[in-house]
């Protein structure tokens, strides 16, 4: 059976064409050779329209075209409420560069991993990080944990933004220090405290954690309060679990103090301030001035046992402008209504974008050529107000405000300083004889500095 | 293998396997029909022992196609379900633990927010990559240590309390099982036996007499659907990949509820 006879032969095109009488013919059949041919035309021209289509969509970036960050940051333990908001404000930040199109034409990715409060967890997440190519960490809080991480930063040469107020009294050409340090915080509070406005107060207790941050800052207040109007009347530090603050506030009472200087972690602030409300210290007859409560932790204390007492801080959600007004909104509009914006998370948001800034005038993500453009003082204009990087201490020029806690747990500002304060992370009233220059001779060591207890 | 695939537009993926069986049957047709005619050519009745094959055949891998169709659209659903059964029991967390004291229900509603806002933005891109993402572990732990830090104070908050866990129980339970979906597919194997499949019904159709216009045309369809169906089952394999694929709509909704509250 034959379904395909053999086709009687019949003119080609070209004969037909030849005989110049095709207006007379019947218009040529398809011949197997002309339809192959018309067949590879079409494919051809098929797939040159097609082709792009085809494969679009695969030019999208493979995973090593990425910018990775590392975002070192508690999650879980008891740091976490209060680093978890940074994480927040600093993935809020890389989002905003992603939108904005990325840095050097590349994506920056964050790797978030939770170092559960665990200062050798930080060490352990700090190398998976730099070891996946981080270019740059974010994060740490306590400074156990940055010290843990420092050593990491200095063997991989990455940066480490650190956006923390911390007690001072250290450098890494590796570290860039984004929050207040004593000389910018804790001295100008108690200057204010001393003076009219601040109720001339004459006699100061200090209340802080044992550990290096209390007992540093502890330190350096006794020594810098020598010869002024406002002298020491006394000093305890406790540990992080103390709950109850009974003792502590006989202590203060009986030490005629008519004001507090408070370094306690947030949360064991919470018992303190009970503790004082429950023996009838209020705020106007015993004013505490704390160091380490923000718009966070005022979620976990009860208005009517801190209304009216003060915090001292470098930026409060309540700060005008419209800079923090549309940051504060767009954080918001981002991870919710109720979400309050604090000085760390302000800081933590600004120093990426400095990073990212100085990384676009670099052209380069390499330590050397971001320090080198950090160093050229131009900062970043964040919500609190511009940012930028001392070339010689590494640390951040910051303004010292001081709010009231108002009984919506916001700050009403009582006292600004005119001007950011230079960073001075060694006090001569401390650390005699220490500087830090890294653009000249970097760090000089003085005499060494002994405190009391085991730091 | 070629999850590739997943990276192009759904239309022109379609389009490129049905010009790509299309053509690869074309060109069969002039470059091999000629070689494996001379095995049937003097077969008395050719057509006919070819048309038995290739039905014989047909039914076995049509069978088989069916088959795998009816996986990968199960696996799809199941996966869809999973999905649904975790955003629900996340919105009912939710508003569980809205009822707690403040701080607690503050701060545990920011951790189930911060949850749903990173399941949208950075699990899917993963999961569209095949990856199954864990930092999500980190906020459900995150959460858990919150949740269980509470102590309950009155009976009404006894109640809450065990309820919430409860909830919280069947949303881990949602989300282990979304994770176990990322990587679900069609095995290897079963692919080389489908192209295999494939193949051999191309093959067989070449060896039918017909005019060659006839040839083009017929096989060229017969082709063509092959390439559809496949088409069909390879876009809803891997559930997370891919045009055809679950979206994190679900999420999206809960998720603006839960930040214009």
């Amino acid at each position: 059976m034959t379904l395909c006879p053999a086709p009687p032969p019949r003119p080609t095109r070209r004969s037909v064409i030849g005989s110049g009488c095709a207006a007379t013919l019947p218009p040529p059949r398809p011949t197997r050779r002309s339809v192959i041919g018309s067949g590879c035309a079409a494919t051809l021209v098929a797939a040159r329209r097609l082709g792009p289509l085809l494969f679009a969509g695969c030019g999208s970036l493979p995973a090593g075209r990425v910018l990775p960050v590392g975002l070192l940051h508690s999650q879980t333990g008891p740091l976490a409420i209060s680093a978890t908001p940074v994480r927040d404000a600093q993935i809020h930040a890389v989002e905003q560069i992603n939108a904005a199109g990325g840095l050097l034409g590349r994506p920056v990715e964050f790797r978030a991993p939770d170092p559960r409060s665990r200062p050798n967890l930080f060490a352990t997440r700090a190398r998976d990080l730099l070891e996946a190519g981080a270019v740059a960490l974010f994060g740490c809080w306590t400074t156990p944990s940055r010290l843990a991480v420092l050593p990491l930063v200095e063997e991989f040469q990455k940066l480490l933004f650190y956006a923390v107020p911390y007690e001072g009294g250290e450098a890494s050409r590796f570290i860039v220090y984004g929050g207040q340090i004593p000389n910018q915080q804790v001295l100008p509070a108690l200057e204010w405290l001393q003076s009219v406005a601040g109720g001339l107060r004459r006699r100061v207790f200090v209340v802080g954690n044992d550990d290096r941050y209390g007992r540093l800052i502890g330190y350096l207040v006794g020594r810098w309060l020598e010869g002024r109007v406002l002298r020491p009347v006394g000093q305890t530090f406790l540990p992080v679990t103390l709950s109850d603050f009974r003792d502590t506030v006989a202590l203060i009472r009986d030490s005629d103090a008519d004001c507090v200087l408070n370094t306690l972690s947030g949360n064991t602030s919470v018992s303190l301030f009970a503790a004082l409300a429950a023996a009838g210290l209020d705020s106007r007859r015993l004013p505490v001035v704390s160091t380490t409560i923000g718009e966070d932790e005022l979620r976990n204390l009860r208005p009517d046992q801190v209304e009216g007492h003060f915090a001292t801080s470098a930026y409060f959600q309540t700060d005008p402008g419209t800079v923090n007004a549309a940051w504060v909104e767009g954080f918001r509009r981002e991870f919710g209504f109720d979400r309050v914006t604090s000085d760390t998370m302000e800081t933590g948001y600004a120093l990426v974008h400095l990073w990212a800034d100085a990384v676009r005038r670099a052209g380069s993500v390499a330590t050397t050529a971001v320090i080198q453009a950090l160093r050229d003082g131009r900062g970043f204009d964040g919500p609190g107000g511009r940012l930028a990087m001392d070339p010689a201490t590494q640390h951040c020029a910051k303004p010292c405000r001081l709010g009231r806690i108002r009984s919506d747990r916001q700050f009403t500002l009582v006292h600004e300083s005119p001007a950011p304060i230079a960073p001075d992370p060694f006090p001569a009233a401390a650390f005699p004889g220490w500087s830090c220059d890294w653009t000249q001779a970097g760090l000089v060591r003085g005499a060494e500095v002994k405190l009391d207890g085991d730091l | 293998m070629f999850y590739w695939i997943y990276d192009v537009p759904s239309p022109t993926l379609a389009v490129g396997m049905i010009a790509l069986f299309v053509l690869f049957y074309w060109a069969g047709l002039i470059l091999v029909r000629p070689v494996l005619r001379q095995f049937v050519k003097h077969t008395p009745a050719c057509n006919d022992v070819v048309g038995y094959v290739l039905s014989c055949f047909c039914v076995f891998y049509g069978l088989l196609l069916g088959l795998i169709a009816v996986t990968a659209y199960q696996n799809f659903s199941q996966a869809e379900a999973n999905v649904t059964h975790e955003a629900a029991a996340l919105s009912a967390l939710y508003e569980d633990v809205s009822q707690y004291p403040q701080p607690y229900g503050q701060n545990l509603r920011w951790l189930l927010r911060d949850y749903a806002r990173y399941v949208i933005r950075y699990d899917w891109q993963l999961q569209r990559r095949g990856i199954v993402p864990v930092e999500g572990t980190i906020r459900t732990q995150a959460f858990e240590e919150q949740l269980l830090g509470f102590q309950p104070r009155t009976p009404a908050e006894e109640i809450l309390h065990a309820e919430a866990l409860r909830q919280f129980n069947t949303f881990l339970e949602a989300r282990r099982m979304r994770l176990f979906t990322v990587t679900a597919s069609i095995p290897a194997v079963m692919w080389y036996v489908v192209i295999l499949g494939a193949l051999i019904t191309i093959a067989m159709v070449w060896l039918f007499d017909m005019k060659f216009i006839s040839h083009l045309l017929l096989g060229g369809m017969l082709s063509a659907y092959l390439g559809t169906m496949i088409f069909l089952i390879a876009a809803m394999d891997n559930p997370f990949r891919g045009e055809v694929s679950i979206s994190p709509e679900v999420f999206q909704s809960i998720f603006e509820h839960m930040v214009e509250e």
